[in-house]
């Protein structure tokens, strides 16, 4: 089953255990050496939480099941406090290839609910495989040569 | 064809990691060997407005590429303190400069003076050209050959040259392979 991220954003976010609501979906924070989404963020500013993806029992099209509550932390290092504020968002962040040209902007990122990995970016109107991907940050997700549209 | 651009629209360009994604720096003022035909580092100015110089510097052997809108390094470590840096980039030379420099022919004709350096976009440096003020007026992109003659006041360039003085960067880019390959370059 594929996802996205523009699609799960806002998506509520429930205990197993308890059966309660613990937020929704603000920010997928991307592990981009890995090409996998790391962790489900809730909530913003100082409010905050990190989920593990490990912490998820089920990424579902409703809903997105996490083990218990004990799942919650908060950021644990200063890329974390980035990313639940936002700035590491891979959506609407300009894409450079690794030769220091703009492709575009990203309008969204697909994922495999199950396992976590990303399959493709969009680009403008441009689908480019998440293999591609070699780096993200506050200021660009840098793609390899091979997505380069210059002669 | 190649996609070129001059120094002067390198400068002020993100120089952005490619494992990162973060743009650590910004391109001060580029370092360039006329004898070795490329840049030798980049000196950086600190991300932001009116944040001044960067300590450190960007020696060429760590510049991954340099494309029309970053120029990419690898990590943060790519950075060096000017002590650590080759002394070239450390402490560059500044009569080293080609611009304003006369630009003659092999058999003796002026085509200008030197205005800006031209650079291959995506190449870790490779500088192929200089935009010239001619010597009868206006601009003009002429292409180099890998080596030249270069005194400090006049560089020497062959005769063939003259017959590649083009009115813009784009004619330029067409230019380049046909003169590398006169010349017997690849």
């Amino acid at each position: 089953m594929s996802e996205s991220f523009r699609g799960s954003r806002g998506r509520k976010v429930m205990s197993r255990s308890s059966a309660s609501e613990l937020g929704s979906v603000s920010h997928l924070l991307v592990d981009a050496r890995q090409r996998r989404v790391a962790a489900v963020v809730i909530g913003h500013g100082k409010k905050a939480q990190v989920i593990d993806w490990a912490q998820l029992s089920g990424f579902g099209p409703d809903a997105i099941m996490v083990v218990d509550e004990d799942a919650l932390r908060p950021p644990a290092d200063d890329r974390e406090r980035a990313a639940t504020e936002g700035r590491l968002e891979l959506v609407g962040r300009r894409a450079l290839s690794e030769r220091g040209n703009e492709l575009g902007q990203i309008e969204d990122v697909t994922f495999d609910a199950d396992t976590g990995v990303l399959e493709d970016l969009l680009i403008g109107d441009r689908r480019v495989p998440a293999g591609s991907l070699l780096g993200s940050g506050s200021y660009a997700a840098v793609l390899d040569e091979s997505q380069e549209p210059l002669p | 064809m190649r996609l070129l651009m001059t120094a002067s629209q390198i400068r002020g360009l993100p120089v952005v990691t490619v494992g990162g994604g973060e743009d650590v720096a910004e391109v001060r003022d580029l370092i360039y060997s006329p004898e070795a035909g490329r840049l030798v580092g980049v000196t950086l100015n600190k991300r932001g407005f009116l944040a001044g110089r960067h300590r450190e510097v960007l020696p060429a052997e760590a510049i991954h590429a340099v494309g029309q809108d970053a120029v990419m390094v690898l990590d943060e470590s790519s950075l060096v303190a000017p002590q650590d840096a080759p002394d070239d980039v450390g402490r560059p030379a500044t009569e080293r400069n080609v611009i304003g420099d006369d630009v003659l022919t092999e058999g003796g004709t002026s085509l200008g003076k030197v205005a800006d350096l031209v650079l291959l976009v995506g190449s870790t440096g490779e500088v192929v050209g200089y935009q010239i003020d001619k010597a009868g007026g206006g601009r003009g992109y002429i292409p180099l050959p890998a080596q030249l003659s270069v005194s400090g006041v006049a560089l020497v360039v062959p005769n063939i040259t003259e017959e590649f003085v083009q009115d813009d960067l784009v004619g330029l880019g067409a230019a380049v392979d046909e003169f590398r390959a006169r010349m017997g370059l690849t």
